[in-house]
């Protein structure tokens, strides 16, 4: 014969009544996949900002002064920027005590018009001789340094620009380049630019038609000796250097991240009063689910279930309702985060996205909060409807 | 051995600060295996008396001892306990559970139970048989009519071989056959296990049945 425990008794009856449980599992899962999704984007922005950062491996970004926002957005956020300062401020900052490495790159965006026949890309010229930047996945996607007039794509790039196949001609700047390969994804605004090295620039400042001049770089990273602050060395670059502003690694993003913290507390409003809804919610269908069955409960209890099986079986039905709400919860928040990032432009140009942990981390935290909300609701009506005397109970209408 | 000795039992109901002397200063001693019988008007407080003795409400004062053990001095799980291994109720009023079939109401005792033996669904089909609704294993209560209800329900309070039988107008919806039945089976089981009964009822001739039979009035109790 088939089983017959409290888990029956629990399925039971909460099929008795499926729209009143089907409403209840909508309302947590609506509740859980708001988290999810603000939970997701939060993290994947901050974790995003952090991932670029330590992805540069150096401690300084030395721009030209003004230019530290256009920096910050080239770098993170993928948009288009150009600011230049002249190279020998290089031989400058390397003066500073406490630089043990630094190098340098030049940034430029394509133009569509007759010297160029690709759509507006960034290009990130880059010294191959001082580089510690784009070397390491240089290496693991080509294996070999890039020779004049040839350049490697980023992971979006290649995917934007739709290259395919690689070893393609294309025209930069009036300058022949073939596109030699794709570099893995980083999970940065590096994703979204091509990249090559910087000798090919006087190519392109000969070809007249980049704003360029000879002898211009955007931006120097550095890195420092061992246990030296970056933001005190970084202070005494911008006095030294009255033409430089400087940002250190712990400070880059830090107008997003702050833009970002004013989001977090608008999701944190909404979330708790979503949540404070829907624990009066459970509260309310458990009130009267306890009313209703106060007759039953009454019955159980002269039959001789103590308070711990009342308390059970009204519990498994909170878990079933809980479980269900917050797996539909997570399945739609996933996908609504996962379609709705397309649509955030900050979140396409972070190219932020999430590991399986900070996935898995989400998905329980939204999991907790689901299960905490059905327990929290339904805890007072269960408590009161198992001290009720067992013939009072069963007498009550 | 006496299996029951009341002193001094009274339950008072208070309703919008009246008060209502449903069980009056009773004392009653009542053997192991005595079939009693209680009649009385409505409104005596038949109910609350058995329910009192059944462990399932407070007494306002007096003492209830089975096996010679105060069972008002009990915490609510091991109340919980006596009314689930001691003492087998049968109600006044419709008392299965509407969601589960009536194979299933009869498993529920067992569910409460923590020393439960395996063999309750055999037992269960067995039982069922006994009272006469061996057909109706897996019929719910809404399918089943008000005196196959209550044939459930005395089959489902025989379940944890309870030493202690109270019945509250057990045989209220039946037919005199059935009635006479279901007496028979009281009576064999009186006899044979020695199951204590008292019972509730309105009708003076099932009293009879009764070696013992008790009067009440008004809270009040008489032997007959
Ligand atoms: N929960 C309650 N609150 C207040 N008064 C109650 C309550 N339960 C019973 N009473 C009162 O206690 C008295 C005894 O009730 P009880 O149910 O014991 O009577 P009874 O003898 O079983 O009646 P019947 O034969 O109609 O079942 C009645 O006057 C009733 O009004
Ligand atoms: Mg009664």
């Amino acid at each position: 014969m088939d089983k017959f425990n409290f888990l029956t008794v629990a399925i039971k009856n909460l099929r008795r009544k499926t729209f009143r449980t089907g409403a209840l599992v909508f309302s947590i899962a609506l509740l859980v996949c708001l988290m999810i999704f603000a939970l997701s984007f939060v993290v994947s922005v901050s974790s995003g900002i952090k991932k670029t950062s330590d992805r540069f491996g150096a401690d300084l970004l030395v721009v030209p002064v003004g230019a530290r926002s256009n920096a910050e957005e080239f770098l993170l956020e993928s948009k288009e920027a150009s600011f230049y300062m002249p190279k020998s401020i290089i031989d400058r900052v390397r003066k500073i005590e406490g630089i043990e490495e630094l190098t340098y790159q030049t940034y430029l965006t394509t133009i569509s018009g007759l010297c160029c026949d690709i759509a507006p890309t960034r290009i990130i010229a880059f010294n191959q001789g001082s580089d510690f930047i784009v070397n390491p996945w240089l290496q693991k996607s080509l294996g070999r340094k890039l020779k004049k007039g040839e350049a490697i794509a980023g992971y979006e790039t290649d995917y934007n620009l739709g290259f395919e196949l690689l070893d393609v001609e294309k025209t930069i700047f009036n300058n022949k380049f073939k596109i030699v390969g794709v570099l893995d994804k980083t999970g940065t605004g590096l994703d979204n630019a091509l990249f090559m090295d910087e000798e090919n620039l006087n190519d392109i400042i000969a070809s007249g038609k980049s704003p360029l001049k000879t002898g211009d770089i955007s931006i120097i990273f550095a890195k420092l000796k061992k246990g030296l602050d970056p933001y005190l060395v970084g202070k005494k670059v911008e006095a030294d250097i009255v033409e430089v502003d400087v940002v250190s690694r712990r400070e880059m993003g830090g107008s997003l991240l702050n833009a970002l913290k004013d989001i977090n507390k608008i999701f944190l409003v909404s979330i708790s009063m979503a949540s404070i809804l829907a624990v009066f919610l459970v509260w309310a269908i458990f009130s009267a689910i306890a009313n209703e069955r106060s007759k039953e409960v009454g019955i159980m209890r002269a039959i001789g279930a103590k308070e711990s099986h009342i308390v059970r079986l009204f519990m498994l039905e909170v878990f079933i309702i809980a479980i269900m709400g917050s797996i539909i919860g997570i399945a739609t928040g996933v996908s609504l985060s996962a379609s709705l990032s397309r649509s955030f432009n900050i979140l396409k140009d972070i190219s932020a996205s999430l590991s399986l942990i900070q996935h898995t981390v989400i998905a329980i935290a939204g999991l907790l909060v689901g299960f905490a909300v059905c327990v929290a609701g339904a805890m007072m009506p269960v408590n009161r409807i198992k001290k009720l005397e067992p013939l009072l109970a069963i007498k009550k209408e | 051995m006496q299996h029951i000795e009341i002193e001094d039992l009274s339950k008072i109901y208070t309703v919008d600060k009246l008060a209502i002397n449903a069980v009056d200063h009773v004392s009653l001693k009542i053997g192991k295996g005595e079939f009693v019988s209680i009649v009385g008007h409505s409104g005596s407080g038949k109910t609350t008396f058995i329910s009192m003795i059944g462990g399932i409400i407070k007494p306002s004062s007096g003492r209830i001892l089975v096996e010679g053990n105060d069972i008002c001095l009990l915490n609510d799980d091991a109340l919980s306990e006596y009314r689930n291994r001691k003492v087998g109720f049968m109600f006044q009023f419709a008392s299965l559970l509407p969601v589960l079939t009536a194979r299933e109401n009869l498993l529920l005792p067992g569910l409460f139970n923590g020393a439960k033996t395996s063999n309750d669904g055999k037992k269960a089909v067995e039982y069922l048989e006994m009272v006469g609704v061996g057909d109706k294993l897996n019929a719910y209560p809404s399918q089943l009519s008000g005196g196959q209800q209550r044939r459930v329900a005395i089959a489902r309070a025989l379940m944890n071989d309870p030493e202690l039988i109270l019945a509250d107008e057990p045989t209220g919806d039946l037919d005199e056959e059935t009635e006479g039945e279901i007496m028979n089976l009281f009576e064999k089981l009186n006899q044979e296990k020695k199951l204590t009964f008292i019972f509730i009822t309105h009708n003076l001739e099932l009293a009879r049945h009764a070696k013992r039979q008790i009067r009440m009035t008004n809270g009040l109790i008489k032997e007959i």
